[in-house]
């Protein structure tokens, strides 16, 4: 018998925003989540301030979470873990654990949201140090420090004179195996460097960067005032390696526009670690049958015309569970997966 | 591996520990690895109200084809905000002197760095601080002695007029409100070619009637120039004199010979209580050149230099040239760098003052690169309007080997020469 529910994986930004849309639109839907509570990887890694706007990702994502938490249509199914399915689009049966028991889900149409996880530093090659050096951190972890309002050296606790950004760290990068651009560091990273220009107004801060992708307006929004206003230091060439010299770290690399090497020193070394697909979105998208790209991200059918679509018809994928995304991606994707979900079900379920 | 010679640092002597080391060890390598970003004098840069955007490169490098002066030199905008990126002290550095502020930079750059506000807010630090090039320092000196750059006497600013052969009313004598008031400016009073082509304008005015007077010895530099080289205070002081002078007169019209005038009179003097309906000769000239009846054939190919504070400055690109579309015999053919992305003579922003100091720095004088430019054209007369040009590509036509080839005249001459008597 055809199921009138519609199922969401993934309880991030992406699959918030398309529970959302679907109750909104007077459709059923439930939404699990593998954690006990709701807001994805922003909540889980503590981000402080969203790019562009500088928005605190804490009342932001809070008040995703309120559009979804005891809503009619809103099935929420938090600590539930997706492990299988069969059936196909009108009529899934998708089994989960809630809390250790096993359960099932009817479901005419899926929604997969899982997500990305943060590229580790220490996964491939050890060059940047990151589990060698204290003071040599990543986004995240710069991201929990600002979040907390205190910008320090992790080794001393001592406030910082001079902070760098390297970018690209895990992507571009065929060694590692990821060729695709992360999309959102560059903006991620300007935006930190005037977070820590406004928490440690005497910290210089660089940003060591091959080309700046700030697309659209990050360019005018993050970018601009970060030079401008905040006189973030922006040095074209990432550095190679990091070695320790005293308590202080050497930056090396080319300053590529003066064609010379460069040894400089550094508090802290902010690694600009890209994007991957989450364990979750590996699996799901396994159990679905759905496509992965070489990178292990779901693969979407139609080019840039549709980015939701799978080649498992009733399934549909959004956010960076597909790729590389921002969360204005990951909010616009949800609503053209909630939009197409729902027209697969009224196909497979006749009104 | 060939080793590039701008890297070899060679001093005439070393001494070490008290003791001079030979020749051979006085050659070096310069220091290859960046071993900092000291950002100190970016930031006194960016923090001198007006030079802020001074940090605002992106390193694009749209600035450096179309600088004049690194097309013969090294100096260019983008370069600046890396060096200072690198640590370069520009309030000690040479390069603080070598823009000539011919906007050429602005007009390209996506992000709006200003040379022309940045230029002269740390000039003029440097100028407080007495760290300024000699010859500069001279024409300063003569500025503030003598009311003008070239150091001449201030009694004889009018002494062109016994020259004109024509009648040149002055305001104090006259005591009669005039329908056109000429500021003459510095130059076009008491440089030799300048004289010239003041007397031509004065032909021209009297053929056509024009009821007007000049100020005589009445009148001071603008300092429009000095204020771009640094020298705030010295244009406050001149600013205020010649708006007080020009306010005892009455007179419908502000008239100058030299852009550099225009561009003070139209964007700085207002600031200052200065408020003139103030026009250029050649925009002035233009829509008249009819009532001339022009009948004399030239026999001319000309090729026109844009001034840089006419056309990009402040906007007036046809004038000129409609005005020598209008003469008889004459065919008018563009040099490839010309209108808004015209090339710069070298006067500009104090480096009317400052050839000895760019001869340092530069392969040839702008000038002459732009006098090259003119004479693969095929013209026989590069036409010039603003008083810093004949003399500089006078000299440039005879450096460059093509005297017989050029001849460098003001539009006013050419007006002249066309009216026939």
């Amino acid at each position: 018998m055809a199921s009138d529910n519609i199922l969401v994986i993934g309880g991030g930004p992406t699959g918030m925003e398309a529970a959302r849309g679907i109750a909104s639109l007077g459709y059923k839907v439930t939404l699990v989540e593998k954690r006990p509570r709701l807001g994805g990887t922003p909540d889980a890694s503590q981000y402080a301030a969203l790019t562009p706007d500088l928005r605190s990702a804490e009342e932001a994502i809070g008040e995703m979470v309120d559009a979804v938490t005891n809503k009619p249509n809103v099935n929420l199914m938090l600590d539930t873990t997706v492990v299988g399915s069969s059936g196909s689009v009108g009529n899934f049966k998708v089994k989960a654990i809630q809390s250790g028991k096993e359960i099932t889900i009817d479901a005419g149409a899926v929604i997969v949201c899982t997500g990305f996880t943060h590229f580790d530093p220490g996964r491939e090659t050890q060059k940047y140090g990151y589990y060698e050096h204290d003071d040599v951190i990543t986004l995240v972890d710069a991201e929990k420090m600002l979040k907390a309002g205190n910008f320090v050296r992790p080794s001393n606790g001592e406030k910082p004179k001079r902070v760098c950004f390297i970018q690209c760290v895990g992507s571009r990068d065929r060694q590692i195996g990821n060729e695709y651009c992360s999309k959102v560091c560059c903006g991620i990273s300007s935006k930190q460097a005037i977070e820590i220009r406004q928490v440690v107004p005497d910290c210089k801060v660089f940003i060591f960067y091959i080309d700046m992708r700030m697309y659209g307006y990050w360019e005018n929004e993050i970018y601009w005032p970060a030079q401008e206003k905040y006189k973030v230091n922006y040095v074209k060439g990432i550095a190679t390696e990091i070695v320790k010299k005293g308590d202080q770290l050497i930056v090396k690399g080319e300053d590529t526009t003066l064609r010379r090497p460069m040894e400089v020193p550094m508090d802290i070394v902010i690694l600009a670690v890209g994007m991957e697909p989450s364990e979750g979105t590996k699996k799901v998208a396994d159990i679905f049958g759905l496509k992965k790209n070489k990178y292990g991200f779901i693969e979407t059918t139609g080019g840039p015309l549709n980015t939701v679509s799978t080649e498992v018809p009733g399934v549909f994928a959004a956010g960076a569970s597909t790729g590389p995304s921002d969360l204005e991606d990951c909010v616009s994707s949800a609503g053209a997966a909630a939009m197409k979900a729902i027209a697969s079900l009224r196909a497979a379920v006749p009104a | 591996m060939p080793v590039d010679k701008k890297q070899i640092i060679e001093k005439e002597k070393v001494v070490v520990d008290g003791i001079e080391l030979t020749a051979e060890w006085n050659r070096m390598f310069e220091q290859r690895v960046v071993f900092d970003y000291d950002t100190t004098t970016l930031d006194k840069v960016t923090n001198v109200a007006e030079a802020e955007s001074m940090g605002w490169c992106y390193q694009c490098g749209q600035c450096i084809p179309v600088c004049p002066v690194d097309n013969v030199g090294e100096y260019g905008p983008r370069k600046i905000f890396r060096n200072l990126q690198l640590g370069m002290d520009l309030f000690a550095s040479d390069d603080l002197w070598q823009c000539t502020t011919c906007m050429n930079c602005l007009r390209v750059c996506p992000k709006e760095v200003n040379m022309i506000k940045i230029m002269p807010a740390i000039r003029e630090q440097a100028v407080l601080e007495g760290n300024v090039p000699e010859e500069l320092q001279k024409a300063f000196t003569n500025t503030f002695e003598y009311g003008n750059p070239l150091g001449e006497s201030q009694k004889k600013r009018a002494d062109w007029v016994q020259g004109a052969g024509v009648p040149v009313p002055i305001m104090k004598d006259i005591k009669r409100p005039v329908d056109v008031l000429w500021f003459v400016e510095s130059y076009p009073a008491y440089h030799i070619r300048g004289k010239q082509a003041s007397a031509a304008l004065a032909k021209i005015f009297n053929k056509l009637g024009v009821d007007f007077g000049i100020l005589g010895v009445e009148e001071k530099d603008t300092c429009d120039s000095q204020r771009l080289a640094g020298e705030m205070g010295l244009f406050e002081e001149f600013a205020e004199y010649n708006i007080k002078t020009l306010k005892k007169y009455k007179f419908r019209q502000l008239l100058v010979t030299d852009p550099h005038a225009l561009n003070a009179f139209k964007k700085e003097y207002p600031k200052r209580g200065g408020e003139f309906d103030v026009i250029h000769y050649t925009t002035f000239l233009a829509p008249l050149l009819e009532k001339l009846n022009l009948t004399n054939s030239l026999n001319y190919k000309i090729t026109f230099h844009d001034p840089c504070y006419l056309g990009r400055h402040n906007g007036e690109y046809e004038a000129p040239r409609k005005i020598i579309n209008s003469l008889p015999g004459v065919e008018l053919i563009e040099m490839g760098r010309c209108r808004e992305q015209s090339y710069c003579c070298g006067g500009g922003g104090g480096g009317m003052w400052l050839d000895g100091f760019m001869s340092d720095h530069v392969s040839e004088r702008l000038s002459e690169n732009r006098v090259r430019e003119a004479v693969k054209t095929g013209a026989n007369v590069l036409a010039v309007c603003c008083p810093y040009e004949v003399s500089r590509f006078e000299d440039a036509v005879k450096s460059t080997g093509n005297e017989g080839k050029l001849m460098v005249k003001d539009i006013a001459e050419l007006i002249v020469e066309a009216m026939g008597n």
